[in-house]
């Protein structure tokens, strides 16, 4: 009796973990061994509240702009004895502000001699003596940052998007490779994936919530993002770097810039890159720069699934920053919930309650500070993290959306694997770069015959 | 008796278990010395009675490197370990013993085994990863990442061997880089021509190439009838091959032979580009729109270097040209047409085939039956077969020692064309379609083939044919996707195949219609 109630159990068991796996995918079976393991197994983050103390981790910030400064501050914000060791930029006002910041919000200073200004600065951040970096310069120089910090073996903090073109996107995939050979620790600035809200959902969905998954839809629709006019005292170059969101060449465009954030939650959920896309875009209200404001993108799967991407970045239309997928016994929002075919909830994320009792509308941790703590975690408990290569696919898959609307025509991720695109000047100096005027923007197909 | 030895066994349990147990360790430690000793490289070579591999052995970075690590025979040449090295080390015993006692190590075609096709058949991919673990060191440069990076996305139809084919045995001609010597310092030497060769009348005659000390003979093909394609009872006939169409051809000149190297060297010396920028499929994406739009051949751009060795090492000169994409074949077409004045082409499929025949409608242009040759026959394996009239005409597998050969191996068909049939696949203009032959009507003139299709007609056969696929009707087609398959770069290249050795082209010259000549 006993042993016919074990066999049935162990089936069960079995059957589960066979059911898990099989939602988790093939890839993912050799570290999958139980339900227990499923966190594991599902390669989530740690996602403590508060990153373990240790040995003191000397950072160097390489990009000092908004995102660089407040990459700073959520990085100090993971835990104990971490220290803002070395900064620089390729502006000095862009230090100094940064400096000013760390100063004022915690009471930090670095060193005269630990900052560095110019097209090399990274070169001596890195020599600096730090033990990890933070990148957070316009991602058009991500791919020979993170090549040089591989390179000098430091654990690494880079921020999406992580290349602007096929050929800097495979440059970071053979970094991202050497960096796991070496063991190194990187986390990529997509902070969804350290959301707990979506990794809560991203579970149940893995586990067979919604049933395979037929389709998907992905939106970064906001209004007008900011620009700069150019001034009299800056070169052509210095002009672009300070408006880098508005051009091709630096930011990737908006679909790269931005959209990756929505691009990565499907790589993510749905396991996978396209294989293809069509997709649509133009300029109608950007002021500066070559760059489109809108984009809508159909991906295509190995498989025949569609994903339809939709980006804008126009005042005064109907806005929505989100993801949505469509399965065969359910669906959801890939944030918090998941319905039924009948619309029916089947789970929702408990966010925490304030003081009045009201479920707040934020998860406890801000995702931007989780990033840190789980990079930070990983490092002082040496647990793998390596989010450099899924990042680069998402990214890849941006950049072939902007190249299908761009051209007017299908583009395949085997083109974009063998593509030898790459933007921008060779040589880095302040100065001429050729700047592409507003009728250099991509006009796609072919003009009307007469 | 049967009790006393049971009560012995009884009495003596503990002495005969300690008895077995010691023969037991002892045959487990005779059987590893047995292993270990069959596995060392001296005794790889009591039998392996080819010196030269151990020469090239030492050469090589599997004995000399930096480390100073010696890679011993059964590292590469037998699976590791887990993968089943033990069933591998007695299939390849027994086949050496017999191999040593009924087979002559001398008349081994050795060069046919280092070739990629046959180089995984000799060293497992097994082997080689289970030493190099990691592919993608901190010291990898550029060009390693991508083809690495190219490797990890494609491991399944990828060998190691298929970019890194001599590291194990030294082979001090092997290129593993962007071959931008190739084709140097050839066709120096004698009278350079100044200009073409002017044509009086509708004949055979021998072009000079300006600027150069190359020429080649042309043959008159006079216009005509035939049919094109095999007979239901053609032995070995395919289904593209009919149904059997009557066809009326102009006349027009070809090529006596394939283009060789010292002519194709001419072309590439002359046009070649440095670099790969511009070596780039179009995706639309780089496209440049209103540069050299069509018409303008004022310069033509030829191949940029070839990654490796396009001979295969098997030399230039007169051997036929080898491995060159579609579209650099009609490149060449085109700069030849400009420096001669002329109107080169490559051939059309009817064409082709007309002057492949040249006035018979049998297999071959020659007498002999495809069944008789063909080794697919089990009785031609078992007793062989007379093939003295078909080694006359053709380089083909059982000929061909696994290589091109020279032109003058062979006799010419009725025409006067060399290598119709064997030595390299030709291309032909026309898209292939297993249904081209249903689309002509009877009698049609100059037929061009399909309008669209993905892959292009080659005619002939190679050295690598087997006499079923060389009869004047066998239909057989490029495969560009396969055929780049090894090529690391990114992008991989325009103009040259990595993984085709059996291609060349032969040019046609069409009739000047305002002279008739």
């Amino acid at each position: 009796m006993s042993e016919s109630n074990f066999s049935r159990r162990k089936f069960l068991t079995s059957a589960a973990t066979i059911g898990a796996v099989g939602a988790i995918g093939v890839n993912m079976l050799s570290s999958c061994s139980g339900p227990k393991k499923t966190a594991v197994a599902l390669n989530l983050p740690p996602l403590l509240e508060k990153a373990p103390d240790g040995p003191p981790i000397k950072v160097g910030i390489i990009g000092c702009g908004g995102r660089g400064s407040g990459a700073m501050i959520n990085f100090l914000d993971a835990g104990p004895n971490l220290i803002i060791y070395a900064m620089g930029d390729t502006f000095l006002d862009n230090v100094t502000a940064c400096r000013e910041k760390l100063k004022k919000e915690k009471n930090m200073e670095v060193a005269d001699d630990k900052v560095f200004v110019g097209f090399d600065a990274y070169e001596k951040v890195l020599d600096s003596g730090v033990d990890m970096v933070i990148l957070a310069t316009p991602p058009h120089f991500r791919p020979l940052h993170f090549e040089a910090a591989v390179q000098a073996r430091k654990n690494i903090f880079m921020e999406k998007p992580v290349a602007v073109d096929p050929v800097g996107i495979r440059s970071v995939m053979a970094s991202a490779k050497k960096a796991e050979s070496l063991g190194l620790k990187i986390v990529t600035g997509t902070q969804r994936r350290h959301q707990l809200d979506y990794v809560e959902t991203y579970k149940q969905i893995m586990s067979g919530a919604i049933g395979e998954i037929t389709s998907a839809n992905c939106y970064w629709n906001q209004n007008q993002l900011w620009y700069r006019n150019p001034q009299a005292s800056w070169s052509e170059m210095e002009y672009m770097i300070r408006d880098w969101v508005n051009w091709q060449w630096l930011s990737g465009d908006h679909i790269v810039e931005q959209h990756v954030h929505n691009l990565d939650v499907m790589t993510w959920f749905i396991g996978k890159h396209p294989v293809k896309a069509v997709g649509f875009g133009s300029r109608q209200r950007r002021v500066t720069g070559d760059q489109y404001d809108n984009f809508s993108v159909d991906f295509v799967y190995d498989n025949g699934m569609h994903m339809h991407s939709m980006c804008r970045q126009i005042n005064g239309t109907a806005n929505n920053n989100s993801e949505f997928i469509m399965g065969t016994e359910g669906k959801s929002n890939c944030c918090n919930t998941i319905w039924n075919l009948q619309d029916k909830e089947k789970f929702a994320y408990k966010y925490p309650l304030d003081e009045k009792g009201q479920p707040m509308k934020n998860v406890k941790m801000n995702p931007y500070v989780q990033e840190h703590i789980d990079l930070i975690t990983c490092i002082r408990q040496n647990i793998p993290i390596n989010e450099a290569e899924q990042t680069a696919i998402s990214n890849m898959t941006a950049i072939m959306g902007r190249m299908s609307a761009y051209t007017g025509k299908e583009v395949t991720w085997d083109e974009m694997m063998n593509s030898d695109l790459k933007l921008g000047p060779t040589t880095y100096v302040m100065g001429k770069v050729g700047i592409v005027d507003k009728a250099k923007v991509a006009i796609p197909g072919d003009a009307n015959q007469g | 008796m049967l009790k006393k030895i049971g009560a012995f066994l009884r009495k003596n349990i503990l002495l005969l278990l300690f008895i077995s147990f010691f023969i037991g360790i002892l045959a487990t430690i005779i059987g590893n010395k047995a292993i270990e000793y069959t596995s060392t490289d001296e005794f790889c070579a009591s039998c392996h009675v080819h010196p030269h591999v151990f020469a090239s052995w030492k050469l090589s970075t599997h004995y000399d490197n930096k480390a100073g690590i010696k890679v011993h025979c059964v590292d590469c040449h037998l699976p590791p370990k887990e993968h089943g090295y033990l069933v591998e080390k007695a299939r390849l015993g027994l086949k050496d013993i017999y191999g040593y006692l009924t087979k002559d190590s001398a008349e081994f075609n050795w060069e046919a085994k280092r070739t990629v096709e046959q180089a995984p058949h000799f060293t497992s991919k097994a082997s080689c990863v289970k030493c190099h673990a990691n592919l993608f060191p901190l010291t990898l440069k550029k060009e390693g990442q991508d083809a690495h990076l190219y490797y990890s996305q494609n491991e399944a139809t990828l060998e190691c061997t298929n970019c890194h084919l001599n590291v194990g045995h030294y082979d001090p001609k092997a290129k593993h880089t962007s071959n931008s010597e190739f084709g140097k310092g050839s066709g120096k030497n004698q009278i350079i021509y100044t200009e073409s060769t002017k044509l009086e009348k509708f004949a055979s005659f021998t072009e000079k190439v300006p600027g150069s000390t190359i020429s080649f003979n042309m043959v008159a093909i006079p216009g005509g009838k035939f049919k094109i394609g095999s007979p239901q009872t053609e032995p070995f006939r395919r289904a593209d091959e009919g149904p059997v169409k009557e066809i009326v051809l102009s006349p027009f000149y070809m090529a006596e032979v394939e283009v060789s190297w010292d002519e194709f060297l001419v072309f590439y010396g002359k046009t070649k580009r440095q670099g790969r920028t511009s070596d780039t499929k179009s995706t639309g994406i780089t496209e440049v729109k209103g540069a050299g739009g069509a018409g303008e051949v004022d310069a033509v751009s030829g191949p940029t270097p070839p990654y490796g060795q396009p001979d295969q090492n098997w030399g230039l000169g007169s051997r036929p040209a080898i491995t060159m994409r579609f579209a650099t074949a009609e490149t060449y077409c085109k700069w030849l047409s400009q420096v001669t004045g002329k109107k080169y082409r490559l051939p059309t499929e009817a064409e082709w085939e007309y002057a492949c025949r040249a006035g018979s409608q049998d297999p071959y242009f020659f007498k002999g039956d495809p069944k008789k040759y063909s080794k697919d026959r089990f009785w031609n394996k078992i007793f062989g077969a007379d093939t003295t009239n078909i080694n006359r005409y053709v380089i083909y597998s059982a000929n061909s020692k696994a290589r091109t050969q020279q032109p003058n191996a062979v006799k010419a068909n009725p025409f006067g064309l060399k290598n119709m049939l064997g030595n390299v696949a030709e291309f032909c203009s026309d898209w292939y379609s297993p249904d081209a032959y249903t689309a002509l009507s009877d009698g049609v003139k100059d037929p061009k083939g399909p309008a669209s299709g993905t892959e292009r007609v080659i005619r002939g056969g190679s050295f690598k044919s087997d006499p079923a696929e060389i009869r004047c009707a066998a239909r057989d087609f490029t495969r560009d996707v396969d055929w780049m398959k090894t090529d690391p770069q990114i992008p991989k290249s325009v103009w040259w195949y990595s993984d085709c050795n059996m291609v060349g082209f032969r040019v046609v010259c069409e009739v000047d219609e305002s002279s008739g000549n």
